[in-house]
């Protein structure tokens, strides 16, 4: 059995069966990390000692005869704006490059209670403003299948990181499409959970209305398992849900999730849409006909508006968020002569352009002059895109549409137009804007191809319906 | 829209360079936003947070945190256990 090319279902199972050690697991990964990541630049920092110790654990526990949780002795990868004691954290940026973590995120502990590996930490984009990691203040992350196209983003080392078999899996986060716009450009799974259903408490803050934590693995059944393990409720993230419950995760039933009707969004087929994108969400319909679901023309007539929305909500949150890295709290201070120029001298200087760019931006929106205008306005639209989907989910359980317009651009194609980077995440922020749970699923068939991604959407935690839909297509 | 002003408003330190670049992509991105004026919004109400939740209480007892030496460690600068920061007044 090859060790790294495995999902994480297949790992635990060979676990139990004692087919091989949670060491030679962990080593196996270590040594394609070694292999592939100085071409690839998925990682940040690597955690070679923490990784085999754990591993050591878990094998102690194994030869006890004690049990094992399906996470135990998983090599996973952590975006490095997510903390783990003791270990840096930079988010990404310069501003954080010195900073190392003082606590556990809740995601984290949970990770480390099931006895996971926790290989290192990802690249992504800076503070995870971006949709190709070629945001990072640190290095350019490369798309495996094509090393000269970018890996989508924020989340781009993560996604990476288990497409190229340097994880079994890995979390990311999410505000716009974090996770699943890179998942779809490297034909892995990424889930964004409902808001509310994982702890964001350790996770370095982006937009605090959108920001959710979620797993990208190889498999929709693996994405269960990562969700499972790291959603619930938590006292240190006054947003995360009491009593949330997900009937079926893990074991879908089948005869129900036929009974589920999957709309299809008219507005996300619209002009700028690739054309084998298009291609591809169709068939991925024809073979969910085949299987049995019902499918129906449904319309999101505010969707074209929810690109704004989002960039006006987004960059507010944020000048809010990143107001924290004054150069007092973090990094270095400097020889400012005044307290002001040291404020602007370690922000001019640790923030990279598009940071900057998207601070101004949320400054203008919330100052006193613009506010109504366009902050405002922008929230009240963000209720009307989440009314659309309220409606539609009265006459359908799914929505099926593409995750991003094209497949993978080029390394450069994008990085001098900041609105055409931005449309790139038209089709997964307004999940963000309703919060909503999203998942991106690989459309099968294109192994010589540059992956597409296709997105399921459902209502709120009911993340077992669009894991199900997509574990029966991952079937076919 | 006022770069400068806005820059200094947000405490960041701008090269002339990038208050040019800044403007320009700035200028396009509040062009593209002009089309949330075409919707009528009146009585909508703003959706302020990511959840309907109300707010969420807890009982506020004392705890020892652990968190309090990382916290000294982390400061740019420290003194035994006290955070050095720059003069507030001049």
């Amino acid at each position: 059995m090859d060790l790294t090319s495995s999902t994480i279902k297949s790992l635990h199972q060979g676990l139990k069966e004692k087919q091989f050690s949670a060491a030679e697991v962990t080593e196996a990964y270590l040594k394609e990390i070694k292999k592939r990541d100085k071409d690839l630049g998925a990682y940040l920092a690597i955690d070679r000692d923490g990784a085999l110790s754990t591993a050591q654990r878990v094998d102690e526990i194994i030869a006890r005869g004690g049990p094992i949780g399906q996470l135990a002795g998983i090599p996973l990868a952590i975006k490095d704006n997510i903390l783990i004691e003791g270990r840096p954290a930079t988010a990404g940026s310069k501003i954080l490059k010195d900073y190392t973590a003082a606590y556990d995120a809740t995601v984290v502990e949970k990770l480390k209670q099931e006895n996971a590996v926790l290989l290192g930490k990802t690249n992504l984009d800076e503070f995870a403003m971006g949709s190709s990691t070629e945001n990072s203040g640190y290095k350019i992350t490369k798309n495996p299948h094509d090393l000269s196209r970018v890996p989508g983003g924020s989340s781009g080392g993560s996604a990476v990181a288990v497409a190229a078999n340097m994880a079994a899996g890995a979390l990311g986060s999410d505000t716009g499409g974090s996770i699943r716009q890179p998942a779809g450009f490297c034909g892995v799974v990424g889930l964004k959970p409902t808001y509310g259903a994982v702890s964001r408490y350790g996770l370095v803050a982006l937009a605090s209305s959108l920001d959710q934590i979620g797993p990208l693995t190889k498999t929709v059944e693996d994405a269960a398992i990562l969700f499972g393990a790291i959603a619930g409720h938590d006292k240190n993230d006054s947003t995360s849900v009491l009593g949330a419950s997900y009937e079926g995760l893990f074991e879908p039933r089948l005869e129900d999730l036929r009974k589920l009707t999957i709309g299809i969004p008219e507005e996300y087929f619209v002009e700028g849409l690739d054309n084998e994108v298009a291609e591809s969400i169709n068939e991925v319909q024809k073979s969910l006909e085949g299987a049995g679901f019902k499918f129906k023309k449904i319309s999101l007539p505010h969707t074209k508006y929810a690109l704004s929305v989002y960039y006006i909500i987004l960059p507010a949150e944020a000048s809010t968020n990143l107001a924290r890295y004054d150069g007092i709290r973090y990094g270095t201070r400097g020889g400012a002569s005044n307290l002001m120029n040291l404020y602007e001298e370690n922000r001019g200087e640790g923030f990279g352009p598009e940071v900057k760019r998207r601070i101004i931006l949320g400054t203008f929106v919330l100052s006193a002059g613009y506010y109504d205008a366009y902050y405002s306005k922008a929230q009240r639209v963000r209720t009307l895109v989440k009314q659309d989907f309220e409606e539609a989910f009265k006459s359908v359980d799914v929505i099926l549409a593409p995750t991003a317009p094209t497949p993978a651009f080029k390394i450069g194609e994008k990085t001098t137009n900041p609105l055409e980077m931005y449309l790139s995440d038209a089709l997964t922020l307004p999940v963000n804007l309703a919060g909503l749970p999203g998942v991106s699923v690989p459309v099968k068939g294109r192994e010589d191809k540059l992956p597409i991604g296709f997105q399921l959407i459902g209502k709120p935690f009911c993340e077992a319906d669009i894991l199900g839909v997509g574990r029966v297509y991952e079937g076919l | 829209m006022d770069i400068k002003y806005f820059a200094k408003l947000a405490r960041i330190k701008l090269t002339s360079g990038e208050e040019k670049k800044f403007s320009n992509d700035l200028g396009e991105v509040l062009g593209h936003f002009k089309q949330l004026q075409e919707i009528d919004t009146n009585g909508v109400p703003p959706m302020a947070g990511g959840t309907e939740l109300r707010n969420v209480f807890r009982e506020d007892e004392p705890r020892q945190s652990r968190l309090e030496r990382t916290g000294i460690e982390q400061f740019p600068e420290a003194e035994s256990d006290f955070l050095k920061v720059p003069k507030v007044f001049e």
